[in-house]
C-alpha cells in the first residue's frame, strides 16, 4: 500500500522539489507550509512518514512531539540546517528516526525513508503480534473458565498417572496435591488400579470409559462415569491423558431404590396371594357356616377374616413406612408406658396360639425420647417374631416368649426378647435384618425386622441375636435415653444402600 | 370309603380353608406343615392324592416331590400344587395341576373329583 507522506517546510521552492523527488519514489506527497496547514492535514489524514522542518514557526516543534506521543506509529523526519541540527536533536531526541542536514542529500534521505518504511513495517508486525497475545491471553481465560467451571472431575495425567493439572470441582472434593498420583487422589490407593482407562488410552491413542467408586477427601464415596482423551504434541505423540469423570452417584442411588422396589413387588405380591387365598378360607368358612347354621364355624371364620385384615393392614403400613422417607419425631415418654403398649398389641396374638407371655419391667425406669409410633412397630415386630418362631415350632408342647426391660446404664436401657420356638441356623441370623429376606415363607415380606432393625439403629441402639436352632432366639437390645446428636436431621427410611 | 387327600401347606389359615373345602366335599383329609412332616404323614396315613405348596419354611415343595417320587409305596400318587409363587407350575413338572393362590375353588375341586373317580 502507498505510503503517505506529508513534507512541512516553509520553503515552497525546496518543499516541491522534494515532493518531486519522493513521488519518483512511488509515494503519495502533501505539502504544508504554515502551522495552520499542518494542523489541517494532521487533523484531516493519516500519515505514515513526516519530512519536517521545525523552524518554521516556534509552536511546530512542540506540536511535533505531541503528535508522536499520540501516534507512536508515525515516522517523524527532521530537516535543519547545519546550525540548527544540534538544537533539534536536543529537543525532539529518540523521539524521531533521523536528522537530515539542509541542504539534503538525495542518498541520505533514500536511506531515512527506507528505515522509515522498515520501522513501520515492524511496527505493524508488533501491532499485529500484540493483538494475537491479547487474543490468546483472552482466549486461555475462555478456556481456564470452562475447566473450571465445568460441573466434573477433570484432571490431566502424564504416564506416570501423576496429576499434572486439575479443575476447581476436583481440588474441592479431592484435594488439591498436583502432582499426585490419580489413584492416591481418587481412590486413597498405594498402586494404579487394575483397570485404568489412562492407561489405556495412553496405550492405543482412543478414548476409554469406565465406571468407577471414588472416595473424596471427607471420606463419601461417589459413583462417577469416567472418560478419557490423548493430548499430543506437535509430533502426534501423547504426552497426557486428559480423564473427566461426571459424578452419578444420585442416578445410582435412584436405580439401587428401584431395584429394590421391584424386589419389593414380587416379596408382596407373594405375600398378598397367601392373605387373600386364607381371606377366601374365611369366606367360605362364613358362607358354609351360616348356610349349615354353624355358630362355631362361623366364629372361627370371623377370627380368621380379622386376623387377614390385620396382616393385611400391617403388610400395607409396613410397604407405607418403607416407601416413605420422614423424620423421625422424637418425643419425651415414659419407659413403661412405651414397653406396656407394645406388650398389649402382641398379647392377643401369643393368647391366640398358645404361648406363653411374660413381661418384665423393672420400675422406676424414667422417661426415654424416642419416635414412639416407629419404636412401637419395632418392638412390637421382634415380639410378633418370637410369638412366629414358637407357632413355627412342632417339636415343643409348650412354648414361651419373655419381654423384659430395665436400666442398662444412667444413659440406656436394655430389652430382651427371648423364645424357645424354632430357633435359626447361622445363614437365617446372619441374613435376618436384611431387605426381603423371610423365613416364613409365604407369611413373610421381609420388610418388618429390616425397618425394625433400622428404627433401633437410629435412635442410637444395637440390637445382638443369640439364637440356635430348634432351641430358641434372644434379641437383647440397647437403646440410649437421649436421642442421638446423629438423629437430628435423619430422614427415615433412608434410601438403600 | 372317603378318599384321603393330605394337604401341605405352612399357613395355618389356608390349611385350615382346604380342610374345610375338602371334608364339606366328602373327603376324608389330614394335614401337615412342612416337608419333613408332610413325608412322615403320607407314609402314616398313605392319601390317594396330595395339594402341596411351594414355599415353606425350611425345605422347599419340590423337594418333598423328589421323595415322594423315589418311594415306592408313595410314588403314584398324584400331586396338585398350589402356591402363590411365580413360576409355580414350573416347580413340580409331573403334578397333575399347579394352581395360583388364591385359587378358583370350583376348579380346585373339579381337578380333585376328576383325579380321584
Amino acid at each position: 500500500m502507498t505510503k503517505q507522506i506529508l513534507i512541512i517546510d516553509s520553503d515552497n521552492e525546496h518543499a516541491g522539489a522534494l515532493k518531486t523527488y519522493i513521488e519518483h519514489q512511488l509515494y503519495d506527497v502533501t505539502i504544508a507550509t504554515t502551522f495552520e496547514e499542518v494542523r489541517i492535514q494532521v487533523d484531516n489524514n493519516t500519515w505514515d512518514i513526516i519530512l519536517a522542518n521545525p523552524f518554521i514557526s516556534d509552536d511546530i516543534a512542540s506540536y511535533l512531539l505531541a503528535l508522536k506521543n499520540g501516534c507512536p506509529l508515525v515516522q517523524i523526519l527532521i530537516l535543519a540546517p547545519k546550525d540548527k541540527l544540534d538544537t533539534a536533536m536536543d529537543f525532539f531526541e529518540s523521539n524521531v528516526i533521523h536528522y537530515l542536514e539542509i541542504p539534503i542529500n538525495s542518498k541520505a534521505l533514500d536511506l531515512a525513508l527506507v528505515a522509515a518504511r522498515e520501522n513501520i513495517s515492524l511496527n505493524m508486525k508488533m501491532a499485529s503480534y500484540t493483538k494475537s497475545i491479547a487474543d490468546l491471553h483472552h482466549a486461555q481465560d475462555f478456556l481456564n473458565q470452562l475447566f473450571e467451571a465445568v460441573p466434573c472431575y477433570i484432571s490431566v495425567q502424564d504416564k506416570n498417572l501423576r496429576v499434572t493439572a486439575a479443575n476447581k470441582k476436583l481440588k474441592q472434593h479431592f484435594g488439591s496435591q498436583i502432582g499426585g498420583f490419580c489413584y492416591e487422589i481418587y481412590k486413597h490407593r498405594t498402586s494404579p488400579c487394575t483397570e485404568c482407562p489412562v492407561v489405556e488410552t495412553f496405550r492405543d491413542g482412543k478414548s476409554h470409559s469406565t465406571e468407577e467408586v471414588v472416595t473424596s477427601k471427607f471420606g463419601k464415596q461417589y459413583n462417577v462415569l469416567t472418560q478419557t482423551a490423548p493430548l499430543r504434541n506437535e509430533k502426534g505423540e501423547i504426552t497426557q491423558v486428559i480423564e473427566m469423570s461426571t459424578n452419578i452417584t444420585q442416578i445410582r442411588q435412584l436405580q439401587n431404590h428401584l431395584i429394590s422396589l421391584g424386589l419389593m413387588l414380587g416379596s408382596m405380591s407373594h405375600g398378598v396371594k397367601g392373605m387373600l387365598t386364607a381371606l377366601d378360607g374365611g369366606i367360605y368358612q362364613l358362607e358354609t357356616g351360616l348356610s349349615h347354621k354353624d355358630d362355631e364355624r362361623v366364629s372361627k371364620a370371623f377370627g380368621q377374616i380379622t386376623q387377614m385384615a390385620d396382616k393385611i393392614k400391617k403388610m400395607v403400613l409396613e410397604i407405607l413406612y418403607y416407601a416413605k422417607a420422614r423424620e423421625l419425631q422424637y418425643d419425651e415418654m415414659d419407659v413403661a408406658v412405651l414397653i406396656q403398649n407394645a406388650a398389649d398389641t402382641v398379647r392377643p396374638m401369643a393368647e391366640k396360639y398358645a404361648v406363653t407371655f411374660d413381661v418384665s419391667i423393672s420400675e422406676n425406669l424414667g422417661k426415654i425420647e424416642v419416635d414412639s409410633k416407629w419404636m412401637e412397630a419395632a418392638l412390637v415386630n421382634f415380639l410378633e417374631n418370637a410369638v412366629d418362631a414358637c407357632v413355627f415350632d412342632r417339636d415343643k408342647t409348650d412354648h414361651c416368649v419373655q419381654f423384659a426391660v430395665g436400666k442398662r446404664s444412667e444413659e440406656s436401657i436394655f430389652l430382651t426378647i427371648s423364645d424357645n420356638g424354632v430357633g435359626m441356623d447361622t445363614e437365617t441370623k446372619n441374613k435376618m435384618f436384611t431387605l426381603f429376606f423371610t423365613s416364613k415363607g409365604s407369611q413373610g415380606t421381609g420388610l418388618g425386622l429390616f425397618i425394625a432393625h433400622r428404627v433401633i439403629r437410629y435412635h442410637g441402639g444395637t440390637v445382638e441375636v443369640e439364637s440356635e436352632q430348634g432351641k430358641g432366639s434372644k434379641f437383647s437390645i440397647c437403646l440410649p435415653f437421649r436421642k442421638p446428636d446423629s438423629a437430628k436431621n435423619v430422614e427415615f427410611p433412608r434410601t438403600i444402600r | 370309603m372317603k378318599k384321603k387327600i393330605l394337604v401341605i401347606d405352612d399357613d395355618l389359615n389356608v390349611r385350615d380353608y382346604l380342610v374345610s373345602l375338602f371334608k364339606d366335599n366328602g373327603y376324608d383329609v389330614s394335614i401337615a406343615g412342612d416337608v419333613k412332616e408332610g413325608l412322615t404323614v403320607a407314609k402314616k396315613n398313605i392319601p390317594d392324592l396330595i395339594t402341596l405348596d411351594i414355599e415353606m419354611p425350611g425345605e422347599w415343595g419340590p423337594r418333598f416331590y423328589r421323595q415322594l417320587a423315589q418311594d415306592p409305596e408313595l410314588k403314584n400318587i398324584p400331586v396338585i400344587v398350589i402356591s402363590g409363587l411365580s413360576g409355580h407350575q414350573y416347580a413340580v413338572v409331573k403334578a397333575v395341576a399347579s394352581l395360583s393362590k388364591p385359587f378358583d375353588r370350583e376348579e380346585l375341586l373339579k381337578i380333585v373329583n376328576d383325579t380321584l373317580n
